[in-house]
Parts: structure tokens; sequence; C-alpha cells
């Protein structure tokens, strides 16, 4: 979790799947309520319509107006579990739906609490059986009650004027398994209350009816939201991974800066990243021209030096001048070695190695012009290196150069692309060195006198170049007889191309 | 054969400067750039030693200029840079060789004589007149050889003949070569030591072409 926790996108996409989940959590927590209320008032307004249809029935002695008893919207339907009793002074008269609601057949408690007493002592006492298919009325179940709410109506006329005959009081409430409002209306033998309720299960059904439809879209609004955040990360954090590309371009010398044109939010770091690899590569060129001019100021006096004692009697055994070559080996030495060491400004361009080495052959040629050598020059026109033209010149230059010194007639300079790498051969027709004498020629940090002469320290310069450019320098023997270098850099494609 | 050196570093143009004379060169400083790419462009130099940081005006510009002016002059790139690419630099710039600092007198004389040489059009290091052998490596004349014993005035004089041998070469072309800077010497003087040269090869190998200059030739008819 912790190791998770270190990616911004694993950040992101935990903190995201959390405040999701939370979110429509909560939003099922408050849909709940509110649709328990709807349902209710649903209910109500079902309970309260079938209500106010009876209650117009009442008429003002208590007794009930038989044509007018309908029952109205869910009551309609026999078997849903919905029922109405009315209780007056005239008897009691209910749905023929009441036989569904008793306790004995639903199992549940008394849907009448005992309390409201809406019901007479003897419906309690009324005959087991479901809702028979027999009637509109279940006047085989039930003849007392209904008898005695019609004959309340037809016997009892209403007198006096009925608003003021006639007061309202409702009240609404639970059982455990039942729903119901009642009604009482006062009339002048006295209180009638009619009752409608409907069974729990209604409510419950119609919630989860609600509820359900609710949910499946909350689950696909939750989905929907998490696959948008998932694809959000991918956008948003893409300029990071680009960013990620465009350094270890840098790194790779691909490219010498990050590219300027970034998202608002990584421009400050884009910036900061260049300016510090500008910082970087005007360090590594100051320290190099430090290098380079102590160097070369120490060159100058060196070659009047040599100059005067060269001059008759100067030094007649050779040992001074032995000893400014041995101080002009090790500048040379140590700044190849400065060279070596640091690796080369980023952005190494693309190097094209056919007029490269051309021109090194061409300045080799002239170098060495009193040998007579002859150079012959196989390189594909298309063939491209990442590397640092200096450090290409110093590696390439130092091995034309001893291929020249020791070549009889000929030196060979072919290349070739393997791969991802670019393969120079150079060979002479030299004597060429043994095994043991090239692995010798070839070791870094090797003290400079212990070194073959003529071979100098141009092979290690080489090599420590080779590699600084993720590159690799071999020697073995050239089938022309003398010594074969040869040399594998990082080939590169060639559009972005610059000689 | 006279040599320019433009370097700017005195002590080191002094001692050299001695060295090549030694080796009977005659050899003119310059000590800047601006100095040393004016005089490249006005006399007449065998060659040209030039360092590459000067003041005033950079070796390498000052080398683009020789070149096109068309200055034939061979150039010598003497140079405390190490670098194949400055290398590469100064022989695409019209360079003829290169030497880093420090370097060995000898080699420098081998290099601007084998330069001269080239120039001339010889290939092989020796040039022969007759009975009259130059050894353009060494810098020796033989005579039915044996070696020849001259000062530096008869063998710059010689040397610049041997070069152009069987042509003519022009008085002041000669005088150039023989003389530093502004010593200039004139025609009597240059009789002088033609006459003394004769004297050491025979009459007849300098035929004297009246109104133009010189010839050395082992007999035959000017070209």
């Amino acid at each position: 979790m912790i190791t998770s926790l270190t990616s911004i996108r694993a950040r992101l996409l935990i903190s995201g799947v959390l405040f999701t989940i939370l979110a429509v959590v909560l939003a099922a927590l408050t849909i709940q309520p509110t649709l328990d209320q709807f349902v209710r008032r649903s209910v109500d307004a079902s309970l309260e319509s079938q209500i106010s249809v009876l209650a117009r029935a009442v008429k003002p002695d208590g007794t009930l107006d038989q044509d007018r008893i309908q029952s109205v919207g869910p009551f309609v339907r026999r078997g849903a579990g919905w029922a109405w009793v009315v209780k007056g002074p005239a008897g009691t008269l209910r749905s023929q739906t009441v036989a569904m609601m008793d306790p004995r057949q639903s199992g549940g408690p008394s849907p009448w609490p005992k309390a409201e007493g809406p019901r007479p002592d003897r419906d309690r006492d009324r005959p087991q059986g479901g809702p028979g298919p027999q009637g509109e009325r279940p006047q085989g179940e039930r003849p007392q009650g209904e008898r005695s709410a019609r004959d309340a109506h037809l016997e009892k006329p209403p007198t006096g004027p009925l608003k003021e005959s006639r007061r309202w009081r409702s009240r609404s409430g639970w059982n455990e398994s039942f729903y119901f409002r009642t009604l009482t209306v006062n009339s002048s033998r006295g209180p009638v209350v009619i009752t409608a309720g409907a069974p729990r299960y209604i409510r419950d059904r119609m919630r989860d009816e609600g509820l359900r439809p609710l949910l499946l879209s909350l689950s696909v609004l939750g989905v929907g939201l998490l696959a948008a955040m998932i694809g959000q990360l991918e956008l948003g954090l893409r300029p990071l991974r680009k960013l990620g590309a465009s350094l270890a371009a840098v790194r790779a010398g691909e490219q010498r800066r990050i590219e300027d044109r970034q998202p608002k939010e990584l421009e400050p770091v884009v910036a900061e990243l260049n300016a510090l690899l500008d910082h970087n590569e005007a360090a590594l060129a100051k320290a190099r021209s430090h290098v380079s001019n102590l160097a070369h100021g120490l060159k100058t006096p060196l070659a009047t030096l040599a100059v005067r004692l060269a001059e008759p009697g100067r030094d007649p055994d050779g040992s001074l001048a032995s000893l400014i070559a041995q101080i002009d080996g090790a500048i040379g030495h140590h700044l190849g070695r400065a060279r070596a060491a640091s690796p080369g400004a980023p952005g190494r361009p693309a190097l094209h190695v056919r007029p490269r080495l051309e021109d090194l052959v061409a300045a080799l040629s002239r170098i060495h012009a009193a040998a007579g050598v002859r150079a012959e020059l196989d390189i594909p026109d298309d063939l491209f290196v990442a590397c640092d033209p200096q450090d290409f010149d110093e590696m390439t230059g130092n091995l034309l150069d001893n291929a020249w010194k020791f070549a009889e007639r000929t030196v060979r300079v072919s290349a070739s692309r393997d791969g991802g790498r670019a393969v120079l051969v150079i060979d002479d027709d030299g004597p060429g060195l043994t095994d043991e004498a090239a692995a010798a020629a070839l070791v870094p940090g090797s003290r400079l006198d212990e070194r073959g002469a003529g071979h100098g320290f141009g092979l290690p310069i080489a090599l420590e170049l080779a590699e600084l450019h993720d590159g690799a320098l071999t020697l073995g023997r050239a089938p022309i007889g003398g010594l074969r270098a040869t040399l594998a850099l990082p080939a590169r494609a060639g559009e972005t191309a610059e000689s | 054969m006279r040599i320019l050196l433009v370097e700017d570093d005195a002590p080191l143009a002094e001692s050299i400067a001695q060295a090549l004379r030694e080796e009977q060169f005659a050899v003119d400083i310059a000590a800047d750039g601006e100095t040393g790419a004016h005089l490249g462009s006005t006399e007449t130099y065998a060659a040209a030693v030039l360092d590459l940081g000067l003041p005033k005006q950079d070796g390498l510009s000052v080398l683009r200029s020789w070149r096109e002016q068309n200055r034939p002059l061979p150039v010598l790139i003497l140079t405390a840079r190490y670098g194949w690419t400055e290398k590469v630099e100064g022989f695409k710039a019209g360079a003829d060789d290169y030497l880093t600092k420090p370097f060995r007198v000898e080699e420098l004389v081998m290099r601007l004589r084998a330069l001269v040489r080239r120039a001339a059009g010889h290939h092989g290091p020796k040039i022969a007149c007759g009975r009259l052998t130059y050894d353009a490596q060494l810098g020796g004349f033989e005579f039915d050889g044996m070696p020849l014993k001259l000062t530096s005035f008869e063998w710059r004089v010689l040397s610049c003949l041997i070069l152009r041998k069987e042509v003519v070469v022009e008085r002041m072309d000669i005088l150039e070569q023989a003389y530093e800077g502004d010593a200039g010497g004139d025609s009597n003087s240059l009789e002088v030591i033609v006459g003394r040269l004769r004297r050491k090869i025979g009459h007849e190998m300098i035929e004297t072409v009246r109104g133009r200059g010189y010839r050395l030739t082992a007999g035959g008819e000017p070209s």
C-alpha cells in the first residue's frame, strides 16, 4: 500500500474509488428515506381517497348510503391486500378484501389495532376463509355486518345539517405488518370510524420497485465515474509520462533539452529542468575549457623549452627532451581523460559517419604524407551514430593515426550497421599486436612509460570514449596483416542528420 | 627558402626562428594574426608556420584569407590544440600539415622541407640535377656524391633553384627566398652568391637569363 501510494496514479485512483463509493453509498442512503416518504405519501393518497369516498357515503345519522359505497384505486383489486372497514352506530361494513388481511391467513398480527377499535368484537370471531370468488360482497361470510350497515342506511335517513353533525378526525399508524389510516366522522347517532389500510409488504414492494432502478442507475453511475476517472488519469498523467520519456531522451543524448511546450502545470518544472541542463552543460563546458586552457597554457612554454633544448650542446644525451616528452604525454593523457571522464554535452546529434571519416582520412593523409600510405574507405552513406562529434573525432582519429603509423602501404576503413550498432573497422597492414600487447594497449590508467612505444595513450582514450558513448572497442588481427581495431557505437536513424 | 612564422609567444617564436636559421632557412616573424595575414598575402614565402591561437585574428581565419586570395604557400599549423576535430578543421581551412606543441625541432624542419618540396611538385625526397643532388628530407646537397658545404645564403639560393630546376627563376623570387624581411639584398649581392655557387658546382650548371633571372640545368634547353 505504501509503495503503491508512491505512485500518483495509485493515489488518485484509490482516493477516487473511495470517494466514488462513498458518494454512491451516501446517495443510496439519502434516496431510501426520500423514497420511503414518497411511497408513504402515495399509500396515504390511496387510503385517503378511499376513506373520503366512504366518508361521503356516511349520512348525517351515521348510516351509510349503500349506493355511494365503492372501492377505488388499489382497493378494487382483490388479493392486493388493501382493505377498509366502516364502523358506525348502525353497524360495521367492510370491504370484501378484509378477510385477506386476517392474521390467521396472512400469518401476521391483526392489522387493526385494538385500541382503535374499528371492528366490533364479533368480527374477530368471523369464520375463516379467503375472500372467495363468491361475490362482490361477502354476505355469506359476514351477513350481519353488511346487513346492519345497509339497514342503517335504509332505516335511518340523515337528519340535520350535515356539516354540523360531522366532525372529522384523521389519524394514521402502523402495527407490525399493516399500515392504516382512520377517519372518524361524527354523526347524530355517534361516531363513524372509517379505516383503510394496506399491508406492509405493499409499501416494501413499492419502495423496492422504486429503489431497484435507482440503485441500478447509481451503480451504473458509479462504474461510469470510475471509468471516467481512469480515463482522466490516463489523460492527465500522459504529460508526466511524456516528460519522463523526454528526460530519458535527454539522458540518452537524443535531445539536448526538454521540449518547452508543456501543460501549464509542468512548465515551471520543465523550465527548472532545462535550466539545470543548461547549467550542467555550461559547467561542463567551463570545466573542460579550464582543463584545456591549462593544457594549452603549458604547451607553448613547453614547446619553447623543447626548441631551446634542441640547440647544440644543451641536451647532449636527450634526457631533458625525454622529460619534455613525458610532460607532454601526461598533459595529453589527462586532457583526453578529462574529456572521457565527463559525459559529453547532452543531446548528441546524429552524426553522419562518412563525411566525418573522410575528413579525418584526408587530414591523416596529409599529416602522414611522407609515409605514402594509401587509404581505402568503404563506408555506407546512410550510416549515422549517436556520438558527440569531437569525441567521435578523438576515437576514430586516434585509431586511424595509430593505423597510419604502423601501416606499410594500406589503411582500410570500413563500416556497417549491425542492428542498433554502427561498426567501424580500421585495418592496417603493419606488424599488428600480439593478443597480450593488444590487451595491454587498451588498459586505461596504466603508466604511460609501461605502454608499448608508439601506441601512446590514444587507444585507452578511444576505449574510454567508446564506453562513455555506450560503445565498445576491440583489437584483433586484420586480414591484411596488421592490427584491426573494431569500434562499435550506437547507430542512429539519419533523419535528424547533421554532418 | 624563406619561412613565415606566425606565433604570438615571443620566446617560442624567437626559439623557432633561431632553430630554423640554423637549418639555413630565412625566417620572418609575425606576432599577431593581422600582421601574419598581411605578410602572407603580400610577400613570397616558401612556407608558413601558423599558430592557431593568435591575437587580432585567429589562425584559421588567417589561413582562410590566404586561400581565398589563392595564395599557394604551404602552411604548417603549429598549435597547442590537441584534438582531432581541430586538426580536421585546420586541414579543411587549407592547411598542408599540422604539428602540436611541444614538438621536436627536427620534425618541424623535416616537415617544412617536405612541404616546400611537395609544393614545388617533387614527389621523392631526393631531387637530382646533373651531378648535383638535393636531399629534401635532410636539407643537404651532394655534388658527385660528396656533401657540398654551403653558406646559408648559398643554400637558400641553390635550394630555390634546384626546386625549380631547368626553369628560369626570377631574380626577385630568389631574393625574396634568400633575405629575411626588410634586409632585402640586391641584384649585385645575388650575383656574388651565384658566382660563389658556380665555383663550387661548375659554371655551366647555373645559366644567367638576361633581364630575368637564373636557371639551374643539367645541360638542356631552357623551358
